[in-house]
């Protein structure tokens, strides 16, 4: 099996998966759309790897092996930094609810003692 | 003039106070001179700490887990915000601050000469107390010339925990305040509003009981950390104001 076809393998792989992943509910679709595209982009330079090539000679890469290596690299730096705002993100919303719920509850416990009172 | 009824809110961030807690509210109730209203921010203890401060007579606000100093000292300013409190008196659970002080602390919050006021341990020529290790004190002299040279007010003891704030830095500290080691950032971010800050010679004790939040103090860690949190904030002014016009 040439590399061609074990590139589309894997690629046509992770889209299902992917796809999977969605029809589970174990991924939703706001956050599977980007590995969706680049699933698919991987399976469209699979196919056409004549594309690839090009790009890579454009972009000066002497081996389109390292151009790939390259844009992997750049995708996952890129990914980790997405990643590490969601999280940000997810930690502030954390707090505020904290911070409500904390104050909730004692608003909750101050009437149920004037309830208790009036009682 | 702030009305002499003015409402004032202690607000005690307590994260496994319980050997603490209860000298700490007893000191308060034990005051004559300002009769405040407290609340304790049980910052997700594992121990007895709620129950403590609440069989002392304090009212509870029990946070469903550790959000750290900065988050159980904001939910006290979002309290006293939504409540309508006039001042806000921020006392460390451990026992470190001497309440026979908070008169003194409040009294230029409330006669309007500053918005904040911050009880400190080392102004020149006062009363020495416990005045922390040599290498927080070191880190501290690093705060004081960096917070000098930031916003340039001289603060001498930046780390103190011991402060007073008016209506308009409640409302301001209950949007945002700084989360891991606030109380240098506090200040930073209270001076880009234009607040006025004040410092009165207070003294300190030792902690009665627990550990200290920071811990990390001895490496250098905590100074970079605080030092590059502060640099941050300078450049967030335009997305702070808006939250402040609210």
């Amino acid at each position: 099996m040439g590399i061609k076809w074990l590139a589309f393998i894997l690629s046509l792989g992770i889209f299902l998966f992917v796809i999977e992943l969605v029809r589970r509910e174990r991924l939703t679709f706001k956050y599977a759309a980007g590995w969706l595209m680049a699933a698919l982009l991987a399976v469209f330079f699979s196919i056409f790897n004549k594309f690839l090539f090009a790009i890579a000679k454009f972009c000066g890469f002497e081996l389109p092996s390292n151009f790939i290596f390259f844009g992997l690299l750049c995708a996952f730096v890129f990914l980790g930094l997405l990643l590490t705002v969601f999280l940000c993100q997810q930690n502030d919303r954390n707090d505020r609810m904290a911070k409500k719920i904390g104050i909730l509850e004692f608003e909750l416990r101050e009437l149920r003692k004037e309830i208790s009172k009036k009682d | 003039m702030t009305s002499p009824a003015s409402r004032i809110l202690i607000i005690i961030p307590a994260f496994n106070e319980q050997a603490s807690i209860h000298n700490t509210l007893k000191e308060i109730w034990a005051l004559t001179s300002v009769k405040p209203d407290v609340i304790v921010i049980d910052d997700g203890s594992t121990d007895a700490t709620a129950q403590e401060a609440r069989s002392s007579g304090a009212h509870v606000i029990s946070l469903p887990f550790n959000l750290g100093i900065g988050g159980a000292v904001q939910t006290g300013f979002q309290f006293a915000c939504q409540r309508g409190y006039d001042i806000a008196v921020q006392v460390d659970g451990d026992g470190q601050h001497d309440v026979s002080y908070l008169k003194a602390i409040i009294a230029p919050v409330l006669n309007e000469d500053a918005d904040m006021s911050i009880g400190s341990r080392f102004m020149p020529q006062q009363v020495k107390g416990y005045r922390s290790s040599f290498t927080r004190r070191l880190g501290i002299g690093f705060f004081v010339h960096l917070i000098g040279l930031l916003t340039g007010c001289h603060i001498y003891d930046p780390t103190s925990g011991f402060r007073a704030y008016n209506k308009k830095m409640i409302k301001l500290f209950a949007k945002n305040y700084p989360h891991d080691f606030p109380e240098p950032e506090a200040i930073v971010l209270a001076r880009k509003f234009g607040a006025t800050i004040k410092e009165l010679p207070v003294v300190m004790r030792r902690r009665q009981g627990g550990a200290s939040s920071i811990r990390y103090f001895k490496s250098m860690y905590y100074m970079m950390k605080v030092t590059l949190a502060i640099l941050l904030d300078m450049l967030k002014t335009r997305r702070l104001a808006v939250d402040y016009g609210d």
